[in-house]
């Protein structure tokens, strides 16, 4: 398969997926998609679970690519793009909270979430790296954020709310975090 | 009159039982009403009587669950008298300890997405979670063990930092393991209630 064959299925998965679910997506429609035959895919990604791993390791590989570019870097920055904000930040979540339920029953798709939360980990700690404790504090606010966004995603709470009591939560419990004045007021 | 067979009664709560663990351990997808109504010692049919879609029963599978789990909950909780104390069972019921029904839990978060019904039912059990954290910080604030936090904001902020946790920990995470998870949330409940 040539590169962007392979490519084209993953963007046409990522795509399929988080408009209709993993268990809801067809893989003929996938391929139909991403212009290859329905074998090419089956071919290539022999389960639901390799394609909904590959799809989600492309989509972060993707905006990881962007994220960095973007923004100050700053620490209020990394609040932001931990949230499901509509755009690929969305897309990305809703993969993302489909890989929780698949990973649960299929041990083979946890090597993929335990990198992606590992990823996430470095990135944040680095961000922290003036706390006290950097990596404690990094793992909370993944949880915080993995909690609220979740709620956000599924239409149970307003982004901005979920932005403001993150960015307080953070700046509560200094000193464990040193941070600067909240930018959403 | 309801038509209803009279043993309903007694075979709904050992059809959600059966549910429960059918699903917990295919998932939603991958579990059939056959399979749910042979574990029940019933048939098929029987438990599409009493729950017409699969998701319903999701629905009362893990609302029944739920029930129970808060039911002995605060049966724990009244037989310790340290607020803190209250507050450590509670976390360590969030984080871990066997309590979270985390696969059925995850269908639920997943299927919200999709289903209106099931999204309602997510925010019920939500409020419920929530209410059991508030009324520990208020019983705590009462005794003056803990300072003036709002009790409904800790809630909302304890049950994310718990639920977020609770994901990692589902999915084996080598970093979050449960104690690292209760310790990581009970000193962050530390600072924010300063207790």
């Amino acid at each position: 398969m040539t590169e962007g064959a392979r490519e084209r299925i993953l963007a046409a998965a990522v795509e399929r997926i988080a408009e209709e679910g993993i268990d809801e997506v067809r893989i003929a429609r996938v391929a139909m998609d991403a212009g290859v035959s329905t074998s090419l895919v089956h071919y290539h990604f022999e389960t639901r679970e390799a394609l909904l791993a590959e799809a989600l390791e492309y989509s972060y590989e993707r905006a990881g690519d962007v994220r960095i570019g973007e923004g100050d870097g700053g620490l209020a920055d990394m609040v932001d793009q931990l949230l499901p904000y509509p755009g690929s930040l969305e897309r990305d979540w809703i993969l993302w909270v489909e890989l929780w339920l698949r990973a649960v029953r299929h041990p083979e798709l946890r090597p993929t979430a335990a990198r992606l939360y590992d990823r996430l980990r470095t990135w944040l700690a680095e961000g922290m790296e003036d706390s006290a404790d950097a990596e404690r504090a990094a793992d909370r606010l993944m949880a915080l954020a993995d909690g609220y966004g979740i709620r956000v995603l599924i239409g149970a709470m307003d982004i901005e709310d979920a932005r403001r009591e993150i960015w307080d939560a953070l700046t509560e419990t200094q000193p464990l975090v040193k941070l600067p004045e909240s930018p959403f007021r | 009159m309801s038509p209803r067979p009279r043993l309903g009664h007694v075979r709904r709560p050992a059809m959600l039982s059966a549910a429960a663990e059918v699903i917990r351990e295919r998932g939603l997808e991958n579990a059939r009403v056959s399979d749910i109504a042979e574990r029940a010692g019933t048939s098929a049919p029987s438990v599409l009587y009493y729950f017409e879609t699969k998701a319903e029963l999701l629905k009362e599978a893990l609302t029944s669950a739920e029930e129970e789990y808060y039911d002995e909950l605060e049966g724990e909780l009244a037989g310790i008298e340290s607020a803190r104390e209250r507050l450590a069972r509670i976390v360590a019921g969030g984080a871990g300890n066997g309590d979270y029904d985390a696969s059925l839990w995850m269908e639920l978060w997943a299927r919200a997405l999709r289903d209106p019904q099931l999204a309602a039912t997510r925010a019920q059990l939500d409020g419920r979670w929530r209410r059991a954290i508030a009324d520990v910080v208020q019983y705590g604030q009462e005794r003056g063990e803990f300072g003036k936090t709002e009790p409904e904001g800790f809630a909302m902020l304890l049950s994310s930092l718990l639920d977020g946790l609770a994901v990692q920990i589902a999915l084996k995470d080598e970093e979050v393991t449960p104690k690292r998870a209760r310790e990581l949330t009970l000193a962050f409940a530390e600072k924010e209630l300063g207790c």
